[in-house]
């Protein structure tokens, strides 16, 4: 086999700026999981059907496994690894929403669970059941039946719009 | 109790596990990596049923970066694998039955390499009949999948004489129901890290649901004492069952110990699909029979189980199906046979509610076949026919006596969604079920349907129990099960148990798991039984060890032992008058007292066994959970497509000791079942699988969860009940798929015998309602 050659692909993540060597056809997701040690990323289907890989880039969810290095080279990307409350060592709403309500079981959908609440939340922050089902039917999880998803998904709606946190906050 | 957050009080507690769930922070098996590790990848069988003619891996053992190739000359042990019955090749020597037989695999520097490196393997094959029907498999001209033949077991329950008694019934159903091979699809697939240690010894690093079984397994395989492999088995993303047996283990450990450094292994999605267990595809024939009166007088069932190519648990699958093909009902005539057959399909084995699913489905549609052919409502037609507490158990056994059954009916007859259902009974009020602002071709119907379900392993198979309790060095009251967390919520319950008992904090108490080295032997986690297993033995632990510390302190105080007692950080000393407390006052720390202790002074083991029915039947069950299901369903009868709108679930199990748990286990089982019923089936032709993925497999997303779903615990035990909480892993899943049916037929006219639902069977021209199915 003949080695590819690399591209310096940069990007900051969890807004931290990364730069590695890795072949322009090298999967987001293996960057993460493999190179960049950031496993909160999870690997299940990929083939862009269960949400396991789902991260932020420039503030949209995206299925990680799906997407090149080149893709992504210069965006800003946000993984589970990178979102907190308002200092690093505080939960985000979304997760503290996620442990009241009972919002995961195994808990190997639940970062890009969380990842693509995120992004629903910024766009719409206060979502009809039938928005929170657009929003999250990327992912699949087999354990919760959904339904502590759903409840965690409308308790965070209203602490995110109760701390009016200011989002996204990544940290360093 | 209406299992919520608000009516849960202070138990309503956030997972102990959950933060670092959460935050991503949590490593899975497969997660880790280690320094110098090697990618490990199994080839796998290209046909479904082959003779192997030659192996040549030279080529693969020769490509740069490779570092170690295995094949069945490598093992150096049993070169079988099997929870029940070890009859699968850890790596096929001669002949292949699957294609998910393994032939070689290889460890290479990355995974790019191993992949490539298993495509220069050179295997040459004789291509053997497929064989995918069970009936054919027990033609004599079928090829013999195996030396004994392609009957893996049989089951036999006779009583009164069925034959007979049903000429004599005033009406007779009989029908035949089969179910799909449906798949775990836990979200993690299988995985993990296999380490060589510079003392010798091997650490494997992946999912199971019983460490010491993996451990006995794997040290069959090498031929190494047990003591010489540690296995570490929580946290899981998701089993189900299908982690049960071994998987990946067996290749992950030849190759390290071939290679010398680590080695991991994780499947792909397809791989997964491919080697990995499904349940069982069961067609289930049931011929029933009552009186004029409606009341059930023999019940005929012909069961016939597609074990696949091995056999892992087939047998105790079978037994469970036999044992719940006759529902929590009085019959005076029983005439039960089931055989589980190998066929070159995928392996099936354990998976949630383990054959109870299946022979419920078919139960059930009898009952409401029976009830509509007489003209009754469905759920007094079943209280008419139900069980009494006194009654022997379905296979006349002796079972632990409850009110568990007659409490769910009660229950979900005042739910307001059979409620519903009974103003609407008659066939004409149908369309008013309707929603009047919906169009005419879509219809809406209610169902039900009851589930008897059996927790433990049953009469004659080793269940052991046990369990460990200490006060360690850290000064936490720690509490080790060979039990494993794979979403089930395990560790939370057990935090919550400790903290009723000893009345102390979170922060003082230390949970072990899911590691051979750190716990005593103390059973599995499956067939429902943890919760009961660990409740039992933290009793038999709770005095032995209280009175112990209790009495250190005792000494080192000198306060009087009766005033003792444990609290939050440590021994309080609580003066009581008239049983109410009038003062509190700290004592001594725990840890104080763990600084006193001499050798193990304050850890405590026992072992017990799941209990078990004293009558000799063979997988018999003791204990049963009981639970009745309520669903709503709307049918599009233009594309066929059926959505649940509305479920309602009730379970007697005992105290609902983790209610996030508890309502978790049953929303989770519920959905998993509706997929069961109405999109999930690994469809295989000759041999191969056709979906071999999300894409094509179709498990239910969000958009398919109902808008409602209820579930209300019945939390009484008999007086004194010696089992305490019983497991609800299981029955959420086991009696939604019949509940589903029924409400089609309801909204439809149809009678469903196949799952998962075929749209093609609902969809019919607008406004037109037909009788059909039914046959007297
Ligand atoms: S792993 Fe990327 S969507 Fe499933
Ligand atoms: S919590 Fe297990 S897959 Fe969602």
């Amino acid at each position: 086999m003949t080695k590819t050659t690399g591209i310096q692909w940069q990007a900051v993540v969890n807004g931290k700026a990364r730069e590695i060597e890795v072949p322009p056809s090298r999967r987001l997701l293996d960057i993460l999981r493999e190179d960049l040690d950031l496993t909160g990323t999870k690997i299940s289907c990929e083939i862009g059907r269960c949400g396991a890989c789902m991260v932020l880039i420039d503030g949209e969810p995206m299925n990680s496994c799906l997407m090149m290095a080149y893709q992504c080279a210069g965006s800003e990307i946000t993984t589970i690894e990178g979102l907190h409350g308002e200092t690093a060592e505080e939960l985000h709403p979304i997760q503290e929403a996620f442990l009241e309500e009972g919002g995961f079981q195994c808990g190997y959908c639940t970062p890009g669970m969380i990842i693509s609440t995120k992004a629903l939340l910024d766009r719409i922050p206060q979502p009809g059941e039938q928005e929170i089902k657009e929003g999250l039917c990327g992912n699949l999880c087999r354990c919760t039946g959904y339904g502590g998803i759903m409840r965690a998904v409308e308790s965070a709606a209203d602490k995110c719009a109760y701390r009016s946190l200011p989002s996204p906050v990544v940290g360093p | 109790m209406l299992l919520n957050r608000q009516n849960s009080g202070e138990r309503w507690r956030k997972r102990r596990d959950g933060k670092e769930k959460v935050t991503g922070e949590l490593r899975y098996l497969t997660d880790m990596t280690a320094e110098g590790m090697l990618y490990g990848r199994v080839l796998r069988s290209s046909h479904p049923h082959a003779r192997i003619l030659s192996l040549d891996t030279s080529a693969a053992e020769n490509h740069e970066g490779v570092v170690a190739v295995i094949t069945h000359r490598d093992v150096p042990g049993l070169n079988r694998f099997g929870i029940a019955v070890p009859d699968q090749p850890a790596l096929c020597e001669d002949t292949v039955r699957y294609i998910g037989d393994a032939i070689a695999a290889v460890a290479a520097i990355t995974p790019e390499i191993a992949a490539y490196a298993l495509s220069l393997i050179r295997v040459e094959y004789e291509v053997m009949e497929t064989i995918t029907d069970p009936m054919r498999a027990l033609e004599d001209t079928a090829p013999r999948l195996h030396p004994q033949g392609n009957v893996l077991h049989r089951t036999q329950v006779k009583h009164g004489d069925a034959a007979r008694a049903l000429q004599n019934c005033a009406y007779v159903v009989k029908e035949i129901y089969s179910t799909p091979r449906q798949m775990h699809a836990y979200m993690e697939t299988e995985g993990g890290l296999f380490i060589p240690e510079p003392d010798g010894r091997l650490t494997v690093y992946a999912p199971t649901q019983h460490g010491y079984k993996d451990r006995m397994q794997i040290a069959r395989i090498l031929d190494w004492e047990e003591e010489r492999i540690r296995v570490i088995s929580s946290p899981i993303g998701g089993s189900f069952g299908g982690k049960d047996e071994l998987n990946v283990q067996p290749y992950g450990s030849l190759l390290a110990l071939k290679s010398g450094r680590p080695v991991k292994m994780h499947n792909s999605r397809m791989e997964s699909v491919r080697a990995g267990l499904k349940r069982h595809p069961m067609k289930i024939e049931m011929e029933t029979g009552m009186d004029e009166h409606g009341r059930l007088k023999a019940h005929r069932v012909r069961i016939v189980a597609d074990t696949g190519a091995y056999a892992t648990l087939g047998a105790p699958v079978l037994n469970f199906a036999t044992e719940h093909c006759m529902g929590p009902y009085r019959w005076e005539h029983m005439d039960v046979e089931g055989i589980s057959v190998y066929t070159n399909n995928g392996v099936s084995g354990e998976f949630r509610g383990f054959g109870g699913n299946q022979a419920i489905f078919a139960m059930e549609g009898q009952m409401d076949r029976l009830a509509e052919l007489i003209g009754m409502d469905p759920w007094e037609f079943r209280m008419l026919n139900r069980r009494y507490p006194d009654d022997p158990g379905p296979l006349q056994q002796e079972i632990w006596r409850t009110n568990g059954l007659e409490q769910v009916m009660q229950a979900l007859a005042q739910s307001s969604l059979w409620q519903r259902r009974r103003a609407m009974s008659d066939p004409s009020a149908y369309d008013f079920l309707s929603d009047a602002s919906s169009p005419p071709w879509i219809k809406r119907g209610i169902g039900a349907a009851l589930a008897m379900h059996g927790a433990g392993l049953g009469y004659g198979i080793d269940d052991p129990a046990g369990g460990r309790l200490s006060l360690n060095a850290a000064g936490q009251i720690e509490a080790a099960f060979s039990y494993e967390e794979f979403g089930q919520g395990l560790i939370t319950t057990l935090e919550i148990m400790l903290m009723d008992l000893f009345h102390c904090t979170s922060e003082d108490i230390s949970i072990v798991i899911g590691d051979t080295d750190r716990v005593p032997h103390s059973g599995s986690s499956t067939a429902s039984r943890s919760t009961t297993m660990a409740w039992m033995g933290l009793q038999r632990l709770k005095n032995p060890f209280l009175q112990a510390i209790l009495q250190k302190a005792h000494d080192m105080t000198g306060i009087p032992l009766e005033q003792l007692t444990t609290g939050e950080q440590g021994i309080w000393q609580v003066t009581l008058e008239d049983d109410t407390e009038v003062s509190r006052e700290w004592v001594i720390s725990y840890r104080e007292i763990a600084a006193e202790a001499q050798g193990n002074e304050f850890t405590f083991d026992t072992k017990f066994s799941y209990p078990t029915t004293p009558d000799e039947v063979v997988g018999g069950h003791f204990l049963y959970t009981y639970a009745a299901v309520a669903a709503e369903v709307e049918v599009n009868t233009l594309s066929g497509h059926v959505r649940l709108l509305d479920t309602y679930h009730t379970v007697a199990a005992g105290p609902a000791i983790n209610p996030m748990g508890f309502i978790g286990q049953i929303e989770g089982g519920s959905v998993m079942a509706l997929g069961f019923t109405l999109t999930e089936d690994a469809v295989m032709e000759e041999g191969h699988y056709m979906t071999r993925n999300m894409d094509t497999y179709m498990i239910p997303g969000i958009q398919d969860m109902h808008t409602s779903l209820e579930v209300e615990a019945i939390e009484d035990l008999p007086e004194n009940d010696p089992f305490g909480p019983r497991g609800i892993g299981e029955i959420g899943s086991v009696a939604l798929a019949p509940a589903i049916t029924a409400a089609i037929r309801q909204a439809t006219g149809t009678w469903v015998t196949q799952l998962p639902v075929a749209r093609d069977q609902l969809i019919r021209p607008a406004g037109v309602w037909q009788q059909e199915g039914v046959r007297p």
